[in-house]
């Protein structure tokens, strides 16, 4: 047991207790500044949608998930694209997605990040993961700080009819509006240690997401919460289980109440929105269950 | 389940050449599963960087493919073919 995860850099500076999102230093200029970021962001997001099927050591990531579903090669693979995105080294090529990692947010620490944390300009920019995989452009992704200069110079990520540059309240009613509609919230690295994208995620168009729930990947972590179902107050309705996008809520046919798988629950709290009597409580999840905040590789 | 062989043809959809795929993304909003992934062809000569217009689909996680066909049924230059 001791030793499977000696504490990482990241956790020694700002501790392992989770909620590394709600330290304002990783939104700081000194921090963009540091890594050069302004240079690195920039020649990032002019092909970013190319990122994911750019060769990596010669293979190409177009029908990878072939060899994720093979057996042991698959695990390698796999653990060889995790290292990749929870890398802490400092960042050194924009065309990979180095040190992209995120983490689920409900909507009580996204408001937080807006009101405390988030660096400013704040802007919200066209979603880029629903134009990869529908063509569509859904202003719903809130941007920070140097990530927001960059989307600047970049017209197709700029909303046409919604309103571009937000101040912390308009940014605020924003992210709350779209996880009412059942918008997962998630908060990311881009790359470590500057901290710049609050998204409104959706399945299965979410490239952060998806890794996770099609294939295993660590791309993401599970948020630090965790619902519980008060069963006295559940009518059966089955709003939620309809509104969950992990499919962590059923309904017993015997007791027609509300069953929240733990395990399967990312913590995003949208099923809340759906229920009319209170009956989900999001509570914080117990050390045994969460993700290690951070990759020990 | 053998994963299906999607293609696109090129000669058709995308790289600046046939239909620019940015749009009519009919294959991309068929498909349930989400399968294809729109990006910036490589090596396009672009004269704005910062704002490509050379656009392709790519085939990106066959194996979620449940061969509904509906992105063949959706695409008017009967460029995406499953096999």
């Amino acid at each position: 047991m001791f030793g499977e995860n000696p504490m990482c850099d990241h956790c020694m500076k700002h501790g392992s207790a989770g909620k590394w999102y709600l330290n304002a230093a990783g939104y700081s200029e000194e921090v963009a500044r540091r890594h050069n970021l302004r240079e690195f962001l920039l020649e990032q997001y002019k092909n970013f949608e190319q990122i994911s099927v750019r060769k990596v050591a010669g293979f190409s990531p177009a029908g990878m998930d072939r060899v994720f579903r093979m057996p042991i090669i698959g695990r390698l693979v796999k653990r060889s694209a995790e290292k990749l995105l929870h890398s802490t080294r400092p960042p050194s090529d924009p065309f990979r997605p180095e040190g992209h990692i995120g983490q689920v947010v409900p909507l009580e620490d996204g408001v937080a990040i807006l009101q405390h944390c988030a660096a400013e300009p704040i802007i919200e920019k066209n979603c880029m993961c629903r134009y990869m995989t529908r063509g569509i452009k859904e202003s719903c992704c809130i941007n920070f700080g140097v990530m927001s200069e960059i989307i600047d110079k970049l017209p197709r990520f700029i909303p046409e009819k919604d309103k571009y540059l937000l101040s912390r309240e308009e940014a605020v009613r924003r992210f709350t509006e779209h996880n009412r509609k059942g918008y997962i919230g998630t908060i990311w690295y881009g790359p470590y240690p500057y901290i710049n994208n609050l998204c409104s995620c959706a399945l299965p168009e979410c490239a952060g997401i998806r890794p996770r729930v099609d294939f295993g990947i660590k791309s993401i972590h599970k948020a630090e919460y965790v619902i519980r179902l008060e069963e006295e107050r559940c009518r059966g309705c089955r709003a939620c289980a309809s509104r969950c996008p992990f499919k962590a809520i059923s309904v017993e046919p015997e007791t027609s109440l509300a069953r929240v798988d733990a395990t399967a629950c990312y913590g995003c709290g949208v099923c809340r929105h759906a229920c009319d009597t209170d009956a989900l409580v999001l509570e914080p999840r117990k050390a045994s269950a969460r993700d290690p905040v951070h990759a020990h590789a | 389940m053998r994963t299906p062989r999607i293609a696109v043809d090129y000669s058709r959809c995308g790289d600046g050449r046939g239909v620019d795929p940015r749009v009519c993304c009919r294959c991309l909003q068929a498909c349930s599963p989400a399968v294809f992934l729109l990006h910036q062809s490589f090596g396009a000569a672009e004269p704005d960087p910062l704002d490509p217009q050379a656009w392709r689909v790519t085939v990106m996680w066959p194996t979620l493919c449940t061969r509904c066909m509906k992105c063949v049924q959706a695409c008017p230059e009967h460029a995406v073919t499953v096999g």
